[in-house]
């Protein structure tokens, strides 16, 4: 650089020897955005294959039942499929199907009823999202239905898993997993979508279970501290059609503890605050 | 320095600066937009947009953070600088799309207001594993907001340029939290190194040029001048400082600035008004000081900027004796004129041709 050089931005042109540089050094500059762009382009996680039927509905004909989670069965072929329903945005489907009821002056629980939807699936797991602004229930029969649904008790078990949304999980969000999504997933479980253990065996194939209360009662409440963490619950494990249930009696992490049993929970408060004293003296 | 609010006037510079990061943009993000379709056909147009807009934000944050301690290492860096709050609002754009849509994405059509879910959904504030990392985004893009909103020079003159200088250095408050949003939020979900490294490697880097930068003005104040006479100090020979330019001088913690122009030393406090660049690294362009940051200008004899602005140096006294330059660090109020030295020119001996000297 020539000593009488000298730059000023407000003058329409920069001496020779800075404008060579500068041109030298965003050439640097571009060549290394290139390299993080392809670094981190190439580097992500896979996404998921999970399908959300965004702005296309589908018209699905099934029994409804409130428990164990608001869900529709429907025949398919010789095996009964069930299709947990979730509502719009962060939303279950109990507010809407309550709707629904209260406007039909009738209850859904277990009538043969046409609803219109948005298809989730992925998996081999399928729900469908209704929405009260769709007009989502296009037929209704006043008569009681009943399908022949294969629930089956498969005894106690303790599963380590990720407490998931499946509204997310099965193609709303990719990821709709993780560290990333965990908030997502808790305000999605707050607003009444029903909780879903993802478990991974040895393999690193995948099963997923629907939580609820030891009586069948929602745990949208409490699995808050449970999501996106990994997690041991144990309770009474069935099938029902297609998918597991639990029937949660605990709920472990290294965050956190839930029991059903009150007494227990009280014990578990009390160790804890017993070890911290311990810890303090 | 404007003396009323007025847009932003592009001139020719400016133009091509705006221009490159517009280009920079759009290469980076077809790359990146290009290579994830290529890799992942799965992904979403929400999430590409989620993490298209994150990861150029920060490559432009480190870009920004750099520009300054190169300028200090390397004057022809400067053309970077003279615009770089055209980058700072640029990657202030990519920060917000990426924020307002995660906020969207991640905490809308629930049953809370979005930002409140933001805090109340995820409250693990003690674990460092499963720490809440949005928020930590959150309060990022607040201080980029702030920067970006005043980053005009009418807020650089109301607020005054100490209290702009100081808020804006807040951009490294918010660099951390930038980094401790990325380590405690994708990174605790991708599992490939490519992420802690390409961070790690971003880091270093803006550390290593900051203190290398920082050794270097620390050298430059931690000169000795031992020599002292009636409250004067001996700097340097006369001939040491080149015409139209100036040495600095680090005494008592006052940073003097002494130029030689037109046969006088003058010497000025050596932080510009405008965003405490160094004045005496300018040169002396029309008669006046110019300062290589932005272009400030000063008058030599009384550090004042040429009528309508109205920034104001402190001056010094300055004498020559015997070739040497001495220089008294008690500055005067912004603004006063000093007479400064004038440099004799030592006698030009004629010696007569004989046929032995030529």
């Amino acid at each position: 650089m020539r000593n009488d050089e000298f730059y000023i931005g407000w003058m329409q042109g920069a001496p020779a020897t800075f404008i060579q540089f500068v041109r030298k050094y965003l050439l640097l500059i571009f060549f290394l955005a290139a390299v993080v762009g392809v670094l981190l382009a190439t580097s992500q996680k896979k996404f998921s294959t999970a399908t959300f039927e965004y702005g296309k509905t589908t018209t699905i004909k099934g029994v409804y039942a409130p428990s164990p989670v608001p869900h529709l069965s429907v025949k398919n072929n010789n095996e009964i499929v069930f299709i947990p329903l979730v509502g719009y945005g962060k939303q279950g489907a109990e507010g809407i199907i309550q709707e629904l009821e209260k406007e039909r002056g009738i209850s859904l629980a277990n009538k043969e009823v046409t609803f219109n939807g948005t298809l989730l699936y992925g998996d081999g797991k399928v729900l469908l999202q209704i929405d009260k602004n769709e007009a989502p229930l296009k037929q209704l029969s006043n008569a009681e239905a009943s399908l022949p649904s294969a629930t089956k008790a498969l005894g106690p078990a303790s599963l380590k898993g990720e407490v998931i949304d499946p509204k997310c999980y099965f193609g709303v969000m990719k990821p709709g997993e993780g560290k990333v999504h965990k908030d997502c997933a808790i305000r999605c479980i707050a607003g009444g979508i029903p909780p879903v253990l993802a478990i991974t065996n040895e393999k690193g194939e995948k099963n997923y279970v629907l939580l609820v209360g030891a009586n069948g009662e929602k745990l949208n409440d409490k699995v808050k501290d449970f999501v996106a963490v990994p997690s041991t619950i144990t309770g009474e494990l069935m099938q029902v059609d297609n998918w597991l249930v639990m029937q949660v009696k605990e709920m472990k992490n290294d965050m956190a503890t839930f029991s059903s049993d009150a007494s227990s929970q009280i014990a578990s408060a009390c160790e804890a605050s017993c070890c911290k004293k311990r810890m303090q003296q | 320095m404007s003396v009323s609010y007025q847009a932003v006037g592009w001139n020719r510079q400016k133009k091509i600066y705006d221009w490159l990061i517009a280009g920079f943009c759009v290469f980076y993000i077809s790359v990146f937009v290009g290579l994830t379709l290529v890799f992942n056909p799965e992904a979403t147009f929400e999430t590409l947009l989620i993490r298209t807009t994150s990861t150029l934000a920060l490559l432009l944050l480190h870009v920004i953070l750099s520009i300054g301690p190169l300028t200090r290492l390397n004057k022809r860096f400067l053309p970077l600088l003279y615009n770089r709050r055209h980058l700072g609002v640029t990657m202030f754009c990519m920060a917000a799309v990426h924020g307002g849509f995660s906020i969207f994405q991640f905490h809308s059509l629930g049953n809370v207001n979005p930002f409140a879910s933001l805090f109340i959904s995820n409250t693990h504030f003690t674990s460092i594993a499963d720490f809440p990392f949005q928020a930590l985004g959150f309060f990022a893009l607040l201080i980029f907001l702030l920067l970006a909103a005043t980053s005009h020079d009418f807020w650089l003159r109301n607020l005054t340029p100490k209290v702009w200088k100081t808020l804006h250095m807040f951009v490294y408050v918010a660099y951390l939290l930038i980094v401790l949003h990325v380590m405690v939020g994708v990174i605790q979900y991708e599992t490939n190194p490519v992420f802690i490294l390409l961070l790690a490697a971003g880091s270093a880097t803006l550390i290593t040029l900051h203190l290398l930068a920082g050794r270097k003005e620390v050298q430059k104040d931690n000169q000795n001048y031992q020599l002292q006479m009636d409250g004067f100090y001996e700097v340097c020979r006369v001939d040491d400082i080149l015409e139209d330019r100036a040495k600095v001088f680090c005494i008592k913690e006052e940073r003097i600035a002494v130029f030689k122009t037109a046969g006088t030393l003058f010497a000025v406090n050596n932080v510009c008004k405008h965003q405490n660049g160094p004045i005496g690294e300018g040169k002396i362009v029309d008669g006046c000081i110019t300062c290589p940051w932005h272009g400030y200008q000063y008058l030599p004899h009384n550090g004042c900027s040429p009528a309508p602005f109205k920034e104001k140096v402190s001056t010094y006294d300055v004498k020559i004796f015997e070739g040497k330059v001495w220089l008294n660090p008690a500055p005067y109020p912004e603004g006063t004129e000093r007479p400064g030295a004038v440099i004799e020119l030592e006698p030009v001996i004629i010696k007569p041709v004989t046929p032995q000297n030529i």
